[in-house]
Order: C-alpha cells, then structure tokens, then sequence
C-alpha cells in the first residue's frame, strides 16, 4: 500500500469548505404530479359511511369509526373511514369505487411523524396540509368501478296502458334481477331508513346467490306483505341508496318483487315453516290491511289466538280498495294475505266494530286489542256545491272499481287533489275512456303524489291544472256539473317554509264536467270506538296517540298504521304492526 | 413510419396496429417471429433502443402479453411491439442477444409472473422477492387480500363498525325481529 492510497480518502475533506454539489432539501420542491396517487382527503360531509372503501380494500388498510361532529342520520352511517398508513399501498381503489365520490387523493407524498400511530389517521377529520389541495388523483369518468345505470324495468306502453286494467310494471326476469343485484354494495346504509328495517342487502345477496328460499324467508321476518310491497312500497330505502348519489340507486323494490314472483303461494308454505305453540291468549284486530294482517301475522308466530274483524268482504285494506290493480293486481295481494291465514289467523269479513259488533265487547272477550284503520273519511272541498250529486269522494270510486263496478262518470272528469288518490283516481278514469283533468291549489313539483305516479299519470294524457283552488260547483244548463276555480300565484313564505299559494283576485275559470272527484285527503273514522273508551285514548289531529309499542292509554288497546303515523303508508302499517306484535307480547307476559 | 410499417408488412404478419400519438405506436406481431422482428427493426430501422420490457396477464383469455418498448432516438418516436403466449406454456425466447439489459426485466417477469426465459443470464436468481414461496404475485389469480391475512398481523388496538349494525344502535335499538326465520350465523 503506498502512501498515496493511505492519503487519497481525506483528499475529500477539502470539499468540507466548498459550496456542495447535492441541492438542499430537494424535497421541498419536488411536488408530486397533478394526478400522483398521494395522501388521502375525505370529503366529511359528501361521505355517507357507507364502508365501501373498506371492502374494496385489498391490504385492510381502512377501518370504519365514529367522528366527533359527524351525526348518523337515515342516510348516513356517521362513521368516516381511518386508513392506516402501514398497509396502505395507495393503490387507489378506494378512491375509485367510493359511490359519494368524496374520498380523494392529493399529490402530497411527504409526512413526517415521530410515532408510527400517527400514521393511521381519519381523512378529512385529522387536519392535513393537504385537505385543500385540488391537485392528486381523483375520481374520473374513465375508470368506474360501479355501474351508475340500473336494469331497465319493462312496461307497458303509455297507449296501451290507458285501456287496462293489467299490470304495467313487467317485473324482472332472472338474468335481469341478477345483473341488477349484482350492483348493489351491501352497504346496508338503506335498512334504518326502512321503516319496517328490512334486511335489504342480505336478501339481494341472496338473490345474487340464487337462494330464492333464503331471501323469501328473509322478507318474512320484517314484512309478510313482500308480494304487495315489491310493486307499490314508497320505496324511500332507494332514496339513501349508497349509489343515488351519482347515479340511480339500486331497484331495492323490483328485487323484493322478483323473490315473491318466483314462488308459488304452496311454495311459501313450504319455505317458512312454523313450529306454532300455541297458548289461550286472545287478540282481537280491527282491520284486515296491511298493519293489522302484519300484526296478527307476527303475534299468531308468537301463538296467540288471533280474530281479525274487516268491515269490507275482502282483506287487504287500502291496497285492495284504495291502489288500481294495473298497480297491484289483487292476485298478489291474495298470495300475501292467504298465507298469513293459512297459520289459522281468523279472519272475520263483513264484521264492522261499532256496528255488527261493539268495542265494548271486544274489550271484554279479548286480552288485547290492535285496531289498525284505514283512512276513508274524505275531507270536505270546503266549496259551494259539494253535495251535489256527480261529486264523488275519489276513495269511494276505487273502492266501487275494486268491487268490480264500473260507474258510468261521463267524458269529462276533474279529480281535485295532488296526492296518490288523485293519480290513482284520475289514471283509473283515463281506462274507464275519459278525458281527466288534475286541479290543485299548489305547483306540480309540490304534489306529495310519488313523482312515478305523476310521471305515469302525465304519459297516460292526464292534463294537470296546477295552482287553481276550486271555489264553485253549480249545475249548468246542459245538465253537466260547473266547476269553477280561482287561479293562484306562489308567494315566498318568509318564514322559510314552502311557498305558499295566494288566490289572484278575480281571475276566475270554469269548465263543465261530467264527474267531479275529490282527493283532497282522507281521514280515520274513529266512530267505531264507544265515547267512554275514546275519552281515554288521545288523539291529536286524528291521529291515534302512543307509545314507541304502538300502546295507547287504555293498557290493553294498541293502535298502528294510516290512524298512528304520519307517513301512512303500506311499510309503515307493516312496521307498525310488527312493532305492536312485540308491545302486545310484552304487555300480555307481564301481566 | 407508416412506410416503416409498410415495409414491415411485407415482410412479417402483423395483427394489430395502433397509433396512439404521432410519436407512439404499438403493433402486435407473432410469437415466432419475435426475434426476427426485433433484429430487423433494430438493424435496419433504427429503433437502436430497448426502453423496457413488460408482461400483462390476460386471464379470461389465458394468455400473457409480452411488450417490448423500443425507442428510436433519429425519429423520436417509440415503438411497443407486443407477442401473446399461452398463458399454462409460459416460456419465451429470451431476447437478450438483441439486447443485454434485456436480461434483468426477464428476470425479474419470471419471478412476477413466472414467465421462463431459458438461457437468459440469472434468470432463475430472486429480484426483489427474497424467498418467495407462493404463486407469482402479479398474475391475476394471486389472492393478494388472503396472501396479505394469511402473512401479516393486524395492528394491535384496531376496531372497525359494519354501517347496518352501527345504525341500528344508534337509531332503533328497540326494534327486535319476532321470532327469528333463520339460525344465527
């Protein structure tokens, strides 16, 4: 080794002094590319919780936790996702499938952190240099991982249609209920918002699987009218569906339907097998719809004796008697309410509280009683003239089309009315041949009729006269019923509310018409309940008053459906009724 | 290049041509003729540079595709010639006479999706997966999500809530399904 070897290493130090060749702290200025897969962002308010990005997680990189200030409502889980930095491989399919589109990448790729803990964080909630950065990989119409589209439902054309009286909603076939139940995440974000909290992604995971036993039973245990509610459920589960944020939301309806299609009421029977034991308990329940069938459903498992009265000779309530059977043919309705039946629920037709028999009576032979009513009070048009003959409650006409009659209403007809009666009404007269008028006092964006029902109505020629408030009825020369209305404008309400409708002074319109219906609302007729039991109860607005078990103030009295709730509608009957069956139980094994 | 292209027509059968850019083509040409192919355009049409190599699996169709992107520095385009092999034979010719440095992208294509390239240099020693005992990670049947429970431990102390359950609690606790149709999983 020479001397020159020993020396050369330390020949290097004289650039001790110098200027160095390495940039400092290159890092700083070498931002990543405006598409680098970087540090995660989250939107908190456009994420729903729904866990999609955990799923889809090949590393089980991302847990689901609740965050301080973010609230669970109906349509969000009020969890946000915490990724772990020490198995993320930022391969960025969370961000792609994310249904919200509110988990983003920046192109941040610097984090310096003394605890490796630090490394799992909340994005969005744990404050990032780079929450505001626009830049990073995002989201983009190129690579989606969810079909925003669902299977497209066959119908009915709208001309065909107008003459009758056969379902126009075609149903899925197999292939198709599996391409459309293959979409669906599983988020199970849309089982709160059930009212009756059907387990809905596992029976469309069923269908996928192609169990149909599985998903019938399934239905069962939180909805016995499955066959009924797949065609004319509000369905506002699809509101909260993970996919309708950017695009359409899962047809959670259809798929219920497509289950019930595929089984025969002998199948049913076959599939929810029950080991009934019975005890001598005895229930009574006023009405054969949806909630009262459901609750006597429920509380027959249970094995109670169950006597059902319906004034009406067929069961089913306001689904028979209130919804057109191009939108529910009654063999479907018979297919849900003949099983329950089947299970030895007696049901008594043609009985009417308050007059083949009394409440008194129930009252003192039952050990409970469950009265879940209808809603067939028409409220008054509060005009001049509505006593006159040809003016017919819109609830009164579908029940005399139910009964199979076919009343002659003339060529021309006015319904009154924006909600689901007055469809139901006005698309029944278009298949009786005539032409069909809508008047109502608002806009038609503030109808509460389903949009679909709206929608159908206007494809099947039914002129809307919105913001007109009927104000005279009188008989005109030609024997033909005058209608006249005032024409309305919208004023902003100042409180915030919904604008309001305000009569335009003097600007007055009238039309003859044939028949003239009303559909401006329906109330519970209560007179059934004898003074001495009604004093007891409460009732506010109508609507029967109770605990979160449906029980009133009288112990042994539970009340559900149309004259409880607000929504009245067929799920939340159901979910009612089923609510009560577990009031009752607990009610009648304490006592 | 469309001449080139032209010329090579004559020559070989090429079964697809994609012009992606002005200065970015892919074709794809027969398995066989790989090697005759790649001298001919390297010798006589001046892609003189092999910029990378790379395998993609074609599963549904059981076949890998092998690129080879050239680089020509006199036209400044570049050139991605493209073979398929069978995806339950995967053996190539090795390349690397053409190109040296070909020898490390095969090598390392053998360990990521098990394509052999007898003959290429070290081609059977690790590249980055040391004592590698599973299927080769990139091809597409390789569970990585079970590979990854199967291999690492969760961190201690992590918790997670399934959306349903979680809602369920904090939104209608009392609700219970009377009586249960199915068994508990």
């Amino acid at each position: 080794m020479s001397l020159k070897d020993v020396l050369s290493p330390f020949k290097v130090w004289e650039r001790a002094a110098r200027k160095p060749w390495t940039v400092k702290n290159p890092i700083d200025e070498r931002k990543g590319s405006a598409n680098y897969r970087g540090f995660h962002k989250n939107d908190l308010e456009k994420c729903i919780g729904c866990g999609t990005c955990e799923d889809i997680c090949q590393n089980l990189a991302i847990d689901l936790v609740p965050v301080e200030n973010v609230e669970t409502n109906m349509g969000d889980s009020g969890l946000r996702p915490m990724i772990d930095y020490g198995r993320c491989c930022w391969c960025a399919l969370c961000v792609d499938v994310c249904p919200t589109g509110s988990l983003n990448m920046s192109n941040e790729y610097n984090w310096i952190e003394e605890e490796a803990e630090g490394f799992r964080f909340i994005p969005g909630a744990d404050k990032k240099s780079w929450d505001d950065s626009d830049k990073g990989y995002h989201q983009s119409d190129d690579i989606q991982l969810i079909d925003p589209a669902r299977i497209v439902m066959e119908e009915l054309e709208a001309e065909e249609r107008k003459s009758t009286f056969v379902e126009m909603v075609k149903g899925y076939s197999k292939e198709k209920a599996l391409l459309e139940a293959e979409r669906c995440l599983e988020c199970g974000i849309c089982v709160a918002r059930c009212p009756a909290h059907m387990d809905i992604p596992e029976y469309i995971k069923a269908i996928r699987e192609d169990d149909i036993e599985l998903a019938v039973k399934i239905l069962y245990e939180t909805n016995p009218f499955s066959a009924s509610c797949g065609r004319i459920c509000t369905h506002s589960c699809e509101e909260v569906c993970a996919l309708a944020h950017n695009g359409e939301p899962i047809a959670i309806r259809w798929l219920k339907r497509y289950i019930m299609d595929q089984v025969t009421p002998d199948q049913i029977k076959e599939i929810i097998t029950n080991n009934i034991q019975v005890n001598n308990k005895k229930i009574a329940i006023i009405g054969a719809g949806p909630g009262g069938l459901s609750a006597a459903y429920y509380l027959r498992l249970l094995g109670y004796e169950i006597s059902v009265y319906e004034s009406k000779t067929k069961g089913g309530g306001m689904l028979r008697y209130g919804i057109p059977e191009y939108r529910l043919p009654y063999d479907q309705l018979d297919k849900d309410i003949d099983y329950i039946a089947s299970l030895g629920v007696q049901i008594n037709y043609g009985k009417e509280i308050g007059k083949d028999l009394s409440f008194d009576e129930l009252y003192g032979n039952f050990d409970a009683i469950y009265f879940s009513i209808g809603l067939e009070k028409p409220t008054s048009l509060r005009c001049v003239g509505e006593d006159l003959d040809s003016v017919v409650a819109g609830v009164d006409f579908l029940r005399d089309i139910t009964d199979g009659k076919r009343p002659d209403i003339g060529n021309d007809v006015v319904v009154i009315g924006g909600g689901n009666v007055a469809m139901d009404v006005a698309r029944t007269s278009i298949r009786l041949g005539a032409n069909v008028t809508v008047l109502y006092r608002r806009r038609i964006e503030d109808m509460p009729a389903d949009l679909e029902e709206i929608t159908e109505a206007q494809e099947e020629n039914v002129i809307f006269n919105p913001q007109s408030l009927q104000t005279k009825i009188e008989k005109a020369k030609s024997g033909r019923l005058l209608l006249q209305w005032n024409n309305m404008k919208m004023v902003e309400d100042p409180e915030g509310d919904r604008p309001k409708p305000i009569p335009i002074e003097g600007d007055l319109e009238s039309k003859e018409f044939d028949t003239i219906f009303s559909a401006i609302g329906q109330k519970a007729d209560l007179s059934f309940i004898s003074e001495k039991y009604e004093e007891k109860m409460k009732f506010k607005w109508g609507k029967a008053v109770t605990n979160q078990f449906g029980q009133t103030d009288i112990p042994k009295v539970f009340a559900g459906g149309d004259v409880k709730n607000w929504t009245a509608d067929a799920v939340s009957a159901i979910a009612d009724g089923h609510s009560a069956a577990k009031g009752i139980d607990e009610f009648l094994q304490k006592r | 290049m469309e001449d080139f292209l032209n010329r090579l027509k004559q020559k070989v059968e090429i079964r697809e041509q994609i012009k992606q850019r002005d200065d970015l083509y892919f074709i794809t040409i027969k398995k066989e003729q790989t090697e005759l192919v790649l001298r001919y355009i390297k010798d006589n049409e001046k892609f003189k540079h092999l910029s990378f190599m790379q395998a993609v699996d074609y599963l549904d169709d059981s076949k890998f595709m092998l690129i080879y992107m050239l680089y020509s520095f006199s036209r400044k385009v570049s050139l991605g010639v493209s073979v398929f092999i069978d995806r339950k034979e995967a053996i190539m010719t090795s390349m690397h006479n053409i190109w040296p440095h070909l020898w490390q992208y095969q090598r390392e294509i053998k360990e990521m999706y098990g394509i052999d390239f007898p003959s290429s240099p070290r081609v059977n020693e690790d590249f980055i997966l040391e004592s590698w005992d599973n299927m080769p990670p990139m091809r597409r049947d390789f569970d990585t999500l079970k590979y990854s429970e199967e291999t690492y431990y969760q961190r201690p102390g992590r918790k997670t809530n399934d959306p349903k359950e979680y809602m369920r609690k904090k939104l209608y606790n009392d609700f219970v399904k009377t009586p249960k149709l199915r068994d508990d999983k």
